[in-house]
């Protein structure tokens, strides 16, 4: 008995170190961008390749943001043992449209099914960007999910802040918070 | 059975009698309550494709295929942009959407499901179920909801569960006796895999099975693309061509759609060329493969995807989003008539469409 409480504490606490408290208020993500919360996050330390925040947990909700890419990089890196896959590589010449294609390409490489609902213009960290919803259903658990996502290029760099959680509740709960957070997100000069 | 037997296709196979189902109490019992559990839940899954139009031919077909085994045979169409099929040991079937979009007419379709029955009528599941890693494994290809994860942890389950060369020759040269006896042509067999490897070999190198779903569990080779049409001899049925793309128009869309969506523009385009030289007339394809060339943007593609634009919009039933993309290839090159007048028209074709107020936007850049 001893021992399995042992296990069991290791374990809890392995899977608190790999998660993290972000309070509210101003907040960096990386180097370069800047946001301002209105309540605080959890976010991954181990197992993503872009920063990834949620509230309700990683399966549940995601917050992530692909900040900086530059011009010829991968928005993201693709999972070990599908090196053979297309590598979803930005480019600076990109318009919205294909950029979103990148995102469809990343979301859908686990059989999942995306829909995009609407595309359309907004100003995001200074820039000429864009706002793009869609519904995702997601294969691993055949859930629906919605999902928000802001972008913009600067200096040949693609940011983008992406949110997704389940279509009922989760989504509507926190989707006035996203959209104040991106619409006010900035980078450090 | 090796392969001197297998070329000798005149050695009678009859197919067994119907299985009863095991003892609750035995272990094949406690496996058969598994397949059910998860069954249920494909029933309700968001990922089935319910078109009972369709659901009911691809039955239909099955049954051709399977004589008395029809009722036990319970097929579901699942929407997921990869060429797929498995056969549970109970009966439960799954085809995956990306496999309807690579079949060319009914004979192909059938030379599919017919192996699928050769492996159920055989049990070969259940064989590979007495090893426990296959059981582990079986576990996860049992469940397409249950499948945490990326494709590449599929395909590693998958080809831990793949069947013997024994049992693959097995099902193969049922799926033909099987085809034959309901008047199709078993030729299709052998072309319907050399289509999936010549859209496999975009990966120069590569190992077949880390790509496909369906070389995963089904090992191709030109080996065994050469063995089912030395089997299938010279042939004779039919393909039911005009019966299978009837039964499909209406899916084709949102099966293009998914394909493209996956953003594996290279096996895309090869299966879009195959496609385009069999339907000449379809402004669909001609619009996606334009696409595919236009979202992987190298060398001549810009070019490849303006040339296939043009002829779409040159058929009946083009989609407006050729418009939409021949704006996009003239807006890169500072063609900014040619990208306001592409643009124009597209939302004169498609007024409400979702991205509206983006191309609006870019018709105010093209101004200036």
């Amino acid at each position: 008995m001893k021992r399995k409480l042992t296990v069991l504490l290791c374990v809890t606490l392995a899977g608190c170190a790999a998660m993290g408290k972000i309070e509210s208020g101003e907040q960096a993500v990386g180097d370069r961008l800047v946001v301002s919360l209105d309540g605080p996050w959890n976010q991954f330390n181990r197992g993503v390749d872009v920063p990834t925040w949620t509230v309700e947990g990683f399966t549940v909700d995601r917050l992530r943001f692909f900040v900086g890419v530059k011009d010829g990089d991968p928005i993201a890196k693709r999972p070990k043992g599908e090196s053979e896959q297309r590598p979803l590589t930005f480019h600076s010449t990109m318009k919205a449209h294909e950029v979103v294609a990148l995102f469809q390409g990343l979301y859908t490489q686990d059989g999942s099914t995306f829909t995009l609902d609407r595309i359309e213009p907004v100003t995001f960290i200074g820039e000429s960007g864009f706002k793009y919803t869609y519904t995702l259903l997601r294969r691993s658990d055949d859930v629906r999910l919605s999902g928000v996502g802001y972008g913009a290029v600067h200096n040949g760099e693609l940011t983008v802040i992406d949110y997704s959680a389940p279509r009922l509740g989760f989504f509507p709960r926190y989707r006035e918070q996203i959209e104040k957070m991106s619409l006010g997100a900035h980078l450090r000069s | 059975m090796g392969r001197a037997a297998l070329a000798d296709d005149a050695s009678p196979w009859n197919p067994p009698p119907r299985f009863a189902p095991p003892d609750a109490a035995s272990d094949e019992g406690g496996l058969w309550a598994m397949m059910a559990h998860e069954e249920q839940r494909l029933r309700r899954s968001q990922l089935l494709i319910r078109d009972a139009q369709l659901r009911a031919y691809l039955q239909g077909v099955t049954c051709k295929l399977g004589g008395e085994h029809c009722p036990d045979i319970r097929i579901y169409l699942v929407r997921t942009a990869w060429f797929n099929a498995s056969m549970a040991p109970n009966g439960m079937m799954q085809v995956w959407s990306g496999l309807l979009l690579r079949v060319d007419n009914e004979a192909q379709l059938a030379a599919i499901l017919g192996h699928e029955i050769g492996h159920y009528l055989q049990r070969h599941g259940l064989e590979r179920l007495k090893d426990a890693r296959s059981r582990a494994t079986f576990a996860t290809l049992l469940m397409p909801l249950g499948l945490a994860g990326s494709a590449g942890a599929f395909l590693a389950a998958a080809s831990g569960f793949a069947y013997t060369r024994d049992q693959e020759r097995e099902a193969d040269r049922i799926g033909l006796t099987l085809m034959r006896n309901a008047g199709y042509d078993p030729r299709e067999a052998s072309v319907i895999w050399s289509n999936l490897l010549d859209e496999a070999a975009v990966h120069t190198g590569a190992n077949l099975t880390s790509n496909s779903p369906m070389f995963a569990t089904h090992p191709a080779s030109a080996e065994r693309r050469e063995t089912l049409a030395q089997l299938a001899g010279s042939g004779g049925g039919d393909l039911f061509a005009s019966e299978y793309l009837l039964h499909t128009t209406l899916l084709q869309r949102d099966l293009l759609d998914d394909e493209l969506k996956r953003a594996e523009f290279d096996e895309s385009i090869v299966l879009l060329n195959r496609l385009t030289k069999r339907s000449p007339e379809r402004a669909d394809l001609l619009y996606f493969r334009g696409e595919a060339h236009r979202l992987r943007n190298q060398k001549d593609d810009a070019d490849l995807a303006q040339a296939d634009f043009n002829s779409a919009l040159a058929l009946p039933q083009c989609p407006p989003e050729a418009d939409r993309s021949l704006g996009f290839l003239h807006q890169a090159r500072g063609e900014k008539a040619a990208a306001r007048a592409s643009f124009e028209r597209y939302l004169q074709a498609a007024p409400e469409a979702s991205d509206a107020a983006m191309i609006h936007t870019y018709l105010q850049e093209l101004q200036s």
